[in-house]
């Protein structure tokens, strides 16, 4: 297996003295799911931004797919988003469009400007669109408008939308942070579903420990802008937790023997 | 202990040595200002009532033949110097330069309101236009038609140039405040797929916002459809305010105007009556 992503000595300065991110390092194999956790603050949505550069980091290098995704061109910028997709914890959907609208979307980055104006879509595209929607159980909201949605189904639909792009690699921002538990399990099997039939890797911004050493290959622990841990779910120890979460690991009731039992 | 904090959470409600009286509006300095310019206010307009110079004038006398030409103007009505026909034809001229110029005002409104949006352009940009928009706004419509006369002369192509120049001021405010509201987010989540400016506007940014803008819109209609009546007499743009000058001032006909008068309001009502139904419309699908 080689990587999919490399992330090499990467830093984020905001302003002047504001470190988000310190000396980054660690990569992902393709058809990994990989989950970041930390405490808020710690910089995970940046971390994450800088890979797809939403957000330029300040120095290091960034390797997606044999390309250094910190000095490409405009255009091959566009490229290499088209082969990411991302979701967010807010869905982040255009509420006064249709689902299949709003799935559709994902496709923008690879129409000519004028079609993606009109939005003018292929036969071919559309029936993708139908067909992912009703592999995420959408089949009957195809028409409806985002707005009339529970927040698991517009969860579905960002998924959707990202999986459209038949992307290599999905960023996942905190997806469940919203959703009650029912819908965060429906979305986080989805995910693993993803990534395990269409080998598509999974980097993923969690909130909470027990899911993220659940469905996760791998754990990248963040604190203060530096990766704390780096290494396989089984392996990690109540002094790991502590090490990453810092003084809030009180707070969490955690355990790791329940939680590996599971 | 719970039960004994529930205890004494208890007793303070019950505690009869609260203040008597319980102020809801405290004495602030803005307050305070805000009420004395009230009262100076006040007590300026009964000065001023006072120092009026009324000369000869008897009061009552005039209130009374105001109310004669009002009684002439609306309750016996009718058109001497122009056939129905004629004034209906008329209407048709000012509803015809409302709607171009709010037409006009629109289309540059919407490009000129992307770039005054702070969050699909720059601070700088949308500073710019908003600064040079919110100056056209502050001078009247009436004083750009005649600003624009200097150059086009007295007539209708000052009035849609003046008239356009102010409606477009007044919808990019509109407009880009419309799409301010526009959740960062979504445009982070296009852009992330790869999509360009253009794309994020018609596929993002315009949908979200155009019951907004299709209200704004109309709202600036019925705002042109009286500043045209006013334009067809101050700046001889034509339509039934020009007929509405020539009566008052040449043919000197109150009943004329007041025929005349009916007849705006009767198209007003039905402006109205087009932009509720148009509002319930956009409310069920918006
Ligand atoms: N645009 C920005 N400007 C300045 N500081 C920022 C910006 N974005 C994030 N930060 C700061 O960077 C740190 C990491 O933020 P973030 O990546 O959002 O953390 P997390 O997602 O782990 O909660 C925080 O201290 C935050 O205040
Ligand atoms: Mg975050």
């Amino acid at each position: 297996m080689t990587a999919l992503l490399e992330v090499n000595h990467v830093s984020k300065q905001f302003g002047s003295d504001m470190k988000a991110l310190s000396d980054v390092n660690f990569s992902v194999q393709e058809g990994e799911f990989v989950s970041i956790i930390g405490p808020s603050g710690a910089g995970k949505s940046t971390l994450l931004r800088c890979i797809n550069r939403m957000i330029g980091a300040s120095s290091g290098e960034i390797i997606f797919d044999n390309m250094n995704v910190m000095n490409l061109k405009k255009k091959d910028l566009k490229l290499i988003r088209t082969k990411i997709g991302m979701i967010f914890q807010h869905y982040n959907l255009v509420n006064r469009l249709s689902v299949i609208e709003n799935t559709l979307h994902g496709n923008l980055g690879k129409k000519s400007t004028l079609a993606g104006v009109l939005g003018l879509y292929s036969q071919e595209e559309k029936e993708q669109a139908v067909n992912i929607l009703h592999v995420l159980g959408l089949e009957e909201h195809i028409y409806k408008r985002a707005d009339q949605l529970s927040g698991g189904q517009k969860q579905r639909v960002g998924i959707a939308r990202a999986l459209i792009q038949n992307p290599r690699m999905l960023l996942c921002d905190e997806p469940i942070a919203s959703l009650d538990p029912n819908s965060a399990k429906i979305i986080m099997d989805h995910l693993r579903n993803i990534s395990r039939t269409m080998g598509i890797t999974v980097l993923i911004n969690l909130h909470q420990v027990d899911v993220a050493l659940k469905y996760s290959d791998k754990i990248i622990g963040i604190n203060h802008g530096q990766v704390v841990y780096n290494g396989s779910p089984k392996n990690i120890t109540k002094e790991d937790i502590q090490r990453i979460y810092g003084s809030e690991a009180e707070d969490l009731i955690f355990d790791v023997g329940g939680i590996h039992a599971s | 202990m719970e039960a004994n904090e529930q205890l004494t959470t208890a007793k303070q409600l019950l505690d009869p040595h609260l203040p008597k009286k319980i102020r809801i509006k405290t004495l602030t300095k803005s307050t305070v200002i805000s009420r004395s310019t009230l009262i100076i206010l006040a007590l300026l307009s009964v000065y001023a009532f006072f120092s009026f110079d009324y000369k000869q004038l008897d009061i009552g006398e005039v209130v009374l033949s105001t109310f004669a030409n009002l009684k002439a103007m609306f309750l016996e009505p009718h058109l001497k110097h122009f056939s129905f026909t004629h004034a209906l034809y008329q209407v048709f001229v000012t509803l015809g330069l409302a709607f171009l110029t709010t037409l006009f005002g629109a289309v540059i409104a919407v490009f000129l309101g992307l770039l005054a949006a702070e969050n699909l352009t720059n601070k700088r940009v949308s500073s710019v236009v908003k600064g040079s928009v919110a100056f056209i706004r502050a001078v009247p419509t009436v004083l750009w038609v005649l600003i624009f006369a200097v150059a086009a002369g007295l007539g209708s192509v000052a009035a849609v140039i003046g008239m356009t120049f102010h409606s477009v001021s007044y919808l990019v405010k509109a407009y880009s405040e419309s799409f301010e509201e526009l959740d960062k987010g979504v445009i982070e989540a296009l852009q992330a797929s790869g999509a360009n400016w253009w794309q994020i506007i018609f596929q993002a940014v315009i949908p979200s916002s155009l019951t907004y803008m299709i209200s704004w819109t109309f709202l600036r209609f019925e705002i042109n459809f009286a500043v045209a009546i006013a334009m067809g007499a101050a700046a001889g743009a034509g339509g039934i305010g020009f007929d509405m000058f020539m009566a008052s001032s040449f043919y000197l006909d109150i009943r004329e105007i007041g025929a005349i008068t009916y007849f705006i309001l009767a198209i007003a009502i039905l402006l109205e009556l087009v932009a509720i139904r148009l509002k319930k419309k956009l409310k069920v699908n918006g």
